[in-house]
């Protein structure tokens, strides 16, 4: 098992890759990359995600490519002519155009499914694990609601059941008014008791204090630079230098004041998860990848991952180094393939 | 303590408009077009902006348990939060038409009953819940999470227009529960088709590309918004359409009871002994 925090550097270097690069040929190797990965090292139990990377795909893809194909009439290979006289979609619809499209779905597909992958493989224990210390009360509440859920769940069978004896049967919305309204009406029983339980362990003792002054100060602070710092960068480009130390200064101190709130916040663990060489090595192959695309190295051509099939298709290049940097993002897979546990 | 309030409102001023126009930039650029047609620019701007929305939600988060939150918002966030989640969880297991969620209905009425902070935390508490779940953490959380939460801040201040002595809260006081019903149900209409219009703009100019219809940078805001409104139109109205009349049909159909007994709760949630020095 890798730790989550691995995982979380994984997705979001999954994230980055394919917002940076436009050529198919990298997206399609990084989206590879996302299926062998959460099929490796997703547990067989894993929970599901919302939609499957296949479904997903099949919806994103010709849907991105008719619309862009229908509506951008930029491109040089006409395919065929729409008329005039339809709004926005008169005009050629071009080869350019469609592969455009497919290929904005395309990236998509990609990050979907590189989180598709995160949700399988990280279980809901460690990402909780992960809120910071300093969201004490958020985390809480979080804890509270996905300790309920399961609670929540058998409640509505147990109601259902209760309901059919009478006789009651769900046919449509207007029938599961005598299951939500029982299911409401217990949930907030429950809080009620859960509270009185809370409160007679000493929660709120310590808690009840307001933010000190000076970090809500701080907070306002990072907010306004960051703010301050986007617009400059939107609307005054000259200035990106300044914008940009901005926003970075406004985000150190936001980031600062989650670490200093935390820091007064006692935490403890019953299970410790221990950094392992496998942990280093997944987070290094993280790097690597980012490296080739944003590191200027003597052999790698990165010029390679912007691409555009305007005017007239043309094949896409593709570097060998920056692919087998792009590689590195396999080394989860790698290193669990090789894990006794 | 006028300080601390002109601070926390400052503080939910700056994550609101980074919230805002983390949504509504690609209708303000004015700026020539980089290379590849304006993509590249397009790609950075989701990233920061993605940064930009999830550090201020931190920050909103900060300040908002800051307030010191009692034992009993703790636990009645908790356990509606989870009520909300499974309804989301139930949405993934059995697909309902279009875009129809049952997690909506829940985060208006709330809001509506406890306030605009409350609302806020059960927005957006609930997307968190239900996504760690339901296995759908990405890069669109925090959007959603921000999103639902200004659904039940928007939920918390229609509650207080009816509640505060005023003209409005006259007429529907005079209207009775239905009144109050049917404006609650026509707030979750238009929720319904904003949510769907607000999450759009988010992964419009990243997914779309350079169209006449897409995002490009450079063009004016007259022009930016009529091409997104046909986007909307051709690919997310009927979605939407199917979420806004789920709400409206959860709303008429759960509506005026759950509101009285959320009402029942809040008198009882309220209900505290002080000591005689504190």
């Amino acid at each position: 098992m890798l730790d989550a925090r691995v995982w979380l550097v994984w997705a979001l270097t999954m994230l980055v890759m394919a917002s940076f690069t436009r050529n198919p040929l990298y997206l399609v190797l990084l989206l590879l990359v996302a299926v062998v990965v959460g099929s490796v090292c997703a547990p067989k139990q894993g929970r599901g995600t919302v939609t499957s990377p296949l479904r997903f795909a099949a919806l994103a893809l010709p849907l991105a490519a008719v619309f862009n194909a229908l509506t951008a009439h930029l491109g040089d290979t006409v395919l065929f002519r729409l008329p005039d006289r339809l709004p926005l979609l008169g005009g050629p619809v071009t080869l350019e155009a469609l592969v455009f499209g497919a290929m904005n779905g395309l990236t998509l597909t990609t990050i979907f499914s590189a989180f598709a992958a995160f949700n399988q493989v990280t279980p809901v224990r460690d990402l909780v694990r992960l809120t910071p210390r300093a969201f004490h009360e958020a985390g809480v509440v979080l804890s509270i609601a996905l300790t309920f859920v399961p609670q929540t769940t058998r409640s509505i069978a147990r109601i259902r059941e209760a309901q059919a004896t009478r006789g009651h049967r769900v046919r449509g919305l207007r029938d599961w008014l005598p299951i939500v309204m029982p299911l409401l009406v217990s949930g907030l029983e429950r809080s009620m008791g859960l509270a009185e339980a809370m409160v007679a362990r000493g929660y709120g003792a310590v808690s009840d204090r307001p933010q000190p002054l000076r970090t809500q100060g701080l907070l306002a602070l990072g907010l306004f630079l960051l703010l301050g710092g986007w617009l400059t960068l939107l609307f005054l480009p000259s200035w990106k230098g300044a914008a940009v130390g901005a926003m970075v200064v406004g985000a150190v101190l936001v980031v600062g004041v989650v670490w200093w709130v935390g820091r007064n916040v006692s935490h403890t663990t019953y299970r410790v998860h221990r950094w392992t060489a496998r942990d280093t090595l997944a987070v290094l192959g993280c790097g690597l990848a980012l490296a080739v695309a944003t590191v200027p190295l003597p052999l790698l051509d990165r010029g390679t991952l912007y691409y555009a099939p305007y005017p007239r298709l043309a094949m896409p290049a593709f570097d060998p180094f920056i692919g087998l940097g792009l590689l590195g993002l396999l080394v989860p897979a790698m290193v669990i393939t090789g894990d006794p546990e | 303590m006028n300080m601390r309030r002109a601070i926390s409102s400052a503080i939910y001023t700056f994550a609101g408009v980074i919230g805002v126009l983390a949504f509504v930039y690609p209708f303000l650029l004015d700026m020539p077009a980089t290379g590849s047609l304006g993509v590249a620019h397009g790609q950075d701007a989701m990233l920061v902006t993605t940064t930009l929305v999830g550090l201020s939600l931190v920050a909103l988060l900060v300040e908002l348990q800051g307030q010191a939150i009692s034992a009993k918002t703790v636990a009645l966030l908790g356990v509606m939060v989870a009520i909300a989640s499974v309804l989301r969880f139930v949405e993934v297991a059995v697909p309902m038409p279009g875009g129809f969620s049952p997690i909506f209905a829940p985060i208006i009425l709330a809001g509506y009953v406890f306030g605009g902070r409350f609302g806020f935390l059960m927005g957006t508490f609930t997307m968190l819940t239900s996504a760690l779940i339901t296995g759908g953490v990405g890069p669109w959380l925090p959007y959603q999470m921000f999103t639902a939460g200004w659904v039940g801040m928007t939920a918390g201040w229609l509650g207080q227009i009816s509640r505060f002595q005023s003209p409005i809260s006259n007429v529907i006081h005079a209207g009775g529960w239905r009144l109050e019903i049917a404006l609650l149900s026509m707030f979750g209409f238009a929720w319904g088709l904003l949510y769907g219009a607000i999450i759009n703009v988010y992964f419009w100019p990243f997914a779309v590309g350079t169209a006449e219809q897409s995002w490009a940078p450079g063009i004016g805001v007259g022009e930016m918004l009529a091409r997104y409104t046909t986007f909307y139109v051709a690919t997310s109205l009927w979605w939407d359409l199917v979420r806004a009349a789920g709400n409206v049909a959860l709303i008429l159909l759960l509506g005026a009871p759950t509101v009285r007994a959320l009402t029942r709760y809040q008198r009882r949630f309220h209900f505290e002994v002080r000591s005689a020095h504190a």
